[in-house]
């Protein structure tokens, strides 16, 4: 959005226009989110403090602060000769790290987890430390063995006193390894410079300041050492540029090293959250596992109590029969043995008769009791029967494990704006449980005041996603959308049905009434659906050349009406497209129209063309044939002059100079000129205060030229008739004037207060022609008379 | 061609003055306005040359046409000569306001007494001009003429002989066919003898028949209350007819109610100024 909008405003009811006020809300505080995800302390890295030591120090030029880089810099040598020492005990060295880092007790906890990471971290460190600490050792030691040279070419002062000379050897030497300490402590921080000014420091006390640097070498040396000394054929640099160079390259390093800890802090952030990940989804899955397996085993221990019990009955029973049969057979049994011993007892028996008596008795016992036959067969087999086990449902319990029941109903979302196209829908919709789900179900159909939606076809659609885009539908149109889930279980009750609706068609620019000015355009157009569009957007591109016209340059959005006043460039070329606006998106672009703000344009307003009057093809020249009874029975339309064989134009409603002209033939009799859009279209143009001509009469003896404004006209006598009249119409100075643009010659003005916008006007008075020509840049001799 | 400064005011930002100098053309000492705009004080600056009508000097104008705002708008240098010699002793010169001192109708005399002193045209085509241009930051390319009265009759006489020398021209209630008036017949006939063929050599309206086709746009406003428009002495409509005729063109305003004084000239001095800054600032 550009200014173009503020204009825009100017004529649309800005409250009216969403486009114009859909900024997006600020978010609430971005610093809360960032102390979310870095869990380093910010100050470390995010102050600038920190790194403006390093700069401020390199200078070296202020004892104090340098006094202080000592301080820090043998602070944190001894830190980190303690880590090493402790021999990369991790524990120690998080804790450390938190320390340093200002890390709270809270934040322990995760660091804890995340150590194998933070051990990567520290790991990274140690060796840049020991590899500068390494050179910067052995600049030492190069400094080292070049000062006994130095002490030798003062051999005098040595040799004078020797034993002084090695002490403060030893001196020099304890000194310069306490620097070389703290400056392997330092790190990165300290810089060649520093070190250069400690060594000129030192050098000073010896004799003279080194003033250039060996390459080589890697040390600062004296210029003369270049000429003479070990460093003759070494390459130098002198001291500053060296310095500068080295400088440059620590803070190379510097950034390096700011990038690292910054990836290193996105990678250890990451990981946490993929650590709360694995957290929930496990013991998601463990809740599951649990769930499930109870219900297995609860299942089992039921099937195991019905088997036991159905055994139990069994064996009673077959002992039951067993022992009936037992209980039978002694019985049996006792007969027998009752009636051997009566038969017995009948041998015994010496008297005849009463044998012979008794002996009948007893044969019939005995032959009706062998007549009974012995059952000896088992009543019941000792094996019991064969019992099926039903697995089934334990086995569909454990293959439930992983198969969860039928999902809930998903959630439809409302529409998102810009989604839609003109014959798309793109659906959302989502889960409100975990449910686990195959596919959706998607159904959908038109919106239909009519109560015969049930003839409106339902549409069904699988979808494995939780968004689908709806292809072949109507512009502008509302859709009813629900969606169900699926899964191996069955299916989802339906959502809530959501409405969507379709983006609207392009709509259609109304070439034919494009008014423009130099500063402004006036685009009609009309929408191409029938249902109403919330909106229109313009799209304007300027031409720079006629073939680069696809950048967008400007639009005006949040359009109520089918109309649009957009303010332009003079004397430029515009693409103008529309595009009509609903809940669901934007349309295509509208076919383009082509604008010049070069001069006014203008189009001849037809409705108020008297009968008479033809406007030709061009749409710009005006005819008329027959005069004879210009009030006879002619249809008269709403509009339409009925006097006056006159036509008037649709000028832009735009403030600012407007210029036409006019073509006309010298034996023709006019009116040309400015009139209100409600001039009387009964009366004569320039007859009325709502009017303003220039009229052209022939009489017998010359060309007559009126100026007419209610009916009056000044007496003015023009030599040459014009035959191409300029009308300038200037709303800023309140003058209509009159040229005869052939020769530039100011003919007459109108100085009037236009109340309201006016519209050129035309009129014939005799049969002949008129020929309009609009778009002419404004010539600069109007501006004056 | 010394000037002398007579006088000098502040005016709209620029100087009004009055010169003084040492005529050759007229051979007296001649006076004449010159408004220069502030514009005048940076920068090179066209010439609009007013002459002045029957009676008048260089104050007339000046004084009262009231033409310094647009002047000074447009960045025009206004000159504004007297209209004849002075102090020439030539027998009968003061005689009559309309022949004489005062009266010199920008024409070169040729009969005796006036032949001497009486060359207004030349003055003003000629002498004028070069010395405007010597002594003032003047563009010589460009300038216009006007006038009033018999200065309006001046004015179309330079600009009609001299086709391109000016840019634009334009009068108030000129004197439009003199050959044919009282006045012009009483002054062309002293000045330039009896021949009536001589006159037409200063005459508007028989220089328009011999013009050539070169665009010159004039504009003529008259009042239509103008005592000497009903006495015959500006015939206006002689001079239309024969710009219609030649098709060149004018636009000529019968401007109700006005007659022939300064006020009328101050009413529409405005619409003259624009008229030659069209053109002299084109």
């Amino acid at each position: 959005m550009s200014s173009r909008s503020g204009s825009a405003r100017e004529y649309e009811t800005s409250d009216r226009s969403p486009g114009l006020s859909a900024f997006p809300p600020v978010p609430e505080s971005s610093e809360n989110e960032a102390e979310g995800l870095i869990f380093y302390h910010m100050d470390l890295y995010g102050s600038k403090e920190r790194f403006d030591i390093f700069p401020e120090e390199l200078t070296g030029q202020d004892d104090r602060s340098l006094g202080d880089t000592r301080k820090e810099s043998a602070l944190s040598s001894e830190k980190f000769q303690r880590s090493q020492e402790a021999g990369y005990d991790l524990e120690k060295e998080v804790a450390e790290l938190a320390k340093m880092y200002g890390l709270d007790e809270d934040r322990e906890k995760e660091l804890e987890l995340l150590g194998g990471h933070l051990e990567m971290v520290e790991s990274r460190w140690p060796p840049a430390r020991t590899e500068k600490a390494g050179s910067q050792g052995s600049i030492y030691n190069a400094s080292k063995s070049s000062s006994p040279m130095k002490d030798q070419s003062q051999s005098t002062k040595q040799q004078g006193l020797p034993g002084e000379a090695s002490q403060d050897e030893e001196e020099n030497k304890a000194r310069a390894e306490d620097k070389a300490e703290s400056h392997i402590g330092s790190g990165e921080g300290l810089s060649s410079s520093d070190m250069s000014d400690e060594w000129n420091s030192q050098a000073v006390s010896e004799e003279e300041a080194a003033d250039v640097f060996c390459s080589t070498c890697k040390m600062p040396i004296r210029a003369f050492d270049k000429l003479f000394g070990e460093h003759k054929d070494h390459e130098v640099a002198q001291l500053p540029s060296a310095v500068e160079s080295e400088k440059e390259e620590i803070h190379k390093n510097m950034c390096k090293l700011e990038e690292q800890i910054a990836q290193m802090e996105n990678f250890a952030s990451h990981l946490e959250e993929i650590f709360i990940t694995v957290e929930e989804n496990f013991g998601r899955q463990e809740q599951n596992f649990e769930v499930h397996y109870n219900d297995a085993v609860q299942v089992l221990a039921q099937k195991y109590e019905e088997q036991l019990e159905a055994l139990g009955e069994e064996k009673r029973q077959k002992l039951e029969a067993l022992y009936g049969q037992l209980v039978s057979c002694g019985e049996h049994l006792d007969t027998c043995k009752e009636l051997t011993d009566a038969t017995q007892e009948l041998y015994l028996e010496n008297d005849k008769a009463n044998f012979m008596k008794a002996a009948v008795t007893m044969v019939d016992r005995l032959e009706e009791f062998l007549k009974k036959e012995v059952d000896l067969e088992l009543s019941t087999l000792p094996d019991f029967e064969e019992r099926v086990i039903d697995f089934s449902e334990v086995e569909q319990l454990m293959n439930s494990i992983n198969t969860i029941p039928a999902p809930c109903a998903p959630v439809i979302n409302p529409q998102a704006p810009n989604t839609a196209t003109g014959t798309s829908l793109r659906v959302c919709w989502g889960l409100f449980s975990d449910d686990t789900v195959e596919c959706y179900q998607l159904c959908y159909k038109p919106v239909s005041n009519e109560r015969r939606s049930d003839e409106q076809a339902e549409h069904t659609l699988k979808v494995k996603e939780t968004y689908c885009t709806i292809t072949n539908l109507l512009p502008n149109t509302q859709y009813e959308f629900w969606v169900s889930a699926l899964n191996a279980s069955g299916i989802s009750p339906p959502s809530e049905r959501a409405v969507y609706v379709t983006a609207p068609s392009p709509p259609t620019i109304k070439n034919k009434k494009i008014r423009s000015c130099e500063n402004a355009a006036l685009v009609c157009w009309e929408s191409r659906d029938i249902n109403p569009v919330d909106s229109y957007t313009v799209e304007l591109s300027k031409l720079i050349d006629e073939e680069n016209g696809d950048t967008i340059t400007e639009s005006i959005v949040g359009i109520p009406n089918c109309e649009v006043l957009i303010h332009l460039q003079p004397t430029q070329s515009y693409r103008i497209c529309i595009r009509a606006l609903n809940l669901g998106g934007s349309s295509e672009r509208s076919e383009p129209v082509l604008i010049h703000t070069t001069g006014t344009y203008f189009c001849l307003n037809e409705d108020t063309a008297h009968p008479l009057l033809a406007i030709l093809d061009d749409g710009f020249t005006i005819a008329c044939d027959e005069l004879e009874n210009p009030e006879c029975d002619l249809p008269v339309y709403d509009n339409s002059f009925t006097r006056c064989i006159g036509i008037l134009g649709s000028l832009i409603p735009f403030p600012g100079k407007h210029y036409w002209e006019v073509e006309v033939e010298e034996d023709t009799e006019y009116r040309i000129g400015v009139a209100f859009e409600n001039t009387p279209r009964h009366g004569y143009l320039g007859a009325n205060n709502s009017s303003w001509c220039m009229r052209h009469i022939i009489t017998p003896s010359r060309h007559k030229y009126e100026f007419l404004h209610s009916g009056m006209t000044p007496d003015i006598r023009i030599t040459a008739p014009p035959r191409r009249i300029g009308i300038l119409l200037d709303y800023e100075n309140c003058r209509l004037s009159f040229f005869n643009a052939d020769i530039a010659q100011h003919l007459y003005a109108f100085n009037s207060h236009f109340q309201h916008y006016v519209h050129p006007c035309f009129a014939l008075e005799t049969p002949g022609i008129l020929r309009i020509h609009t778009g002419i840049a404004i010539p600069r001799w109007t501006a004056l008379p | 061609m010394a000037l002398k400064q007579v006088s000098s005011n502040k005016c709209f930002e620029g100087f009004q003055k009055v010169f003084e100098h040492d005529s050759a053309e007229l051979k007296c000492k001649m006076k004449f306005g010159i408004y220069l705009p502030p514009k005048a004080e940076t920068g090179k600056c066209p010439v609009l040359y007013w002459l002045s009508g029957l009676t008048c000097t260089e104050q007339n104008f000046i004084t009262k046409a009231g033409f310094h705002q647009a002047a000074a708008e447009h960045g025009l240098i206004v000159v504004a000569p007297d209209t004849s010699p002075r102090g020439c002793n030539i027998e009968g010169e003061d005689e009559s306001w309309d022949f004489g001192t005062g009266a010199g109708f920008y024409v070169d005399a040729t009969e005796d007494p006036w032949k001497t002193n009486y060359r207004m045209y030349s003055y003003i085509k000629d002498e004028l001009p070069k010395l405007i241009n010597a002594n003032f930051p003047t563009d010589p390319e460009r300038m216009s003429i006007f006038g009033h009265s018999m200065g309006g009759h001046g004015a179309l006489i330079l600009a009609l002989k001299n086709p391109g020398k000016y840019k634009s021209v334009s009068a108030f209630a000129p004197i439009c066919n003199p050959i044919q008036c009282q006045w012009g017949k009483k002054a062309l006939g002293g000045y330039l003898g009896s021949d009536v063929s001589k006159w037409e050599a200063y005459d508007a309206t028989q220089l328009v028949k011999s013009y050539p086709n070169s665009h010159l746009d004039i504009l003529i406003d008259q009042g239509k209350d103008d005592q000497f428009l009903s006495a015959g002495q500006l015939l206006p409509d002689n001079f239309i007819a024969a710009c219609t005729e030649q098709k060149i063109p004018v636009v000529f305003r019968l401007q109700q109610g006005y007659d022939h004084s300064y006020f009328f000239i101050a009413t529409f001095i405005n619409d003259h100024i624009k008229h030659h800054a069209k053109y002299l600032n084109a």
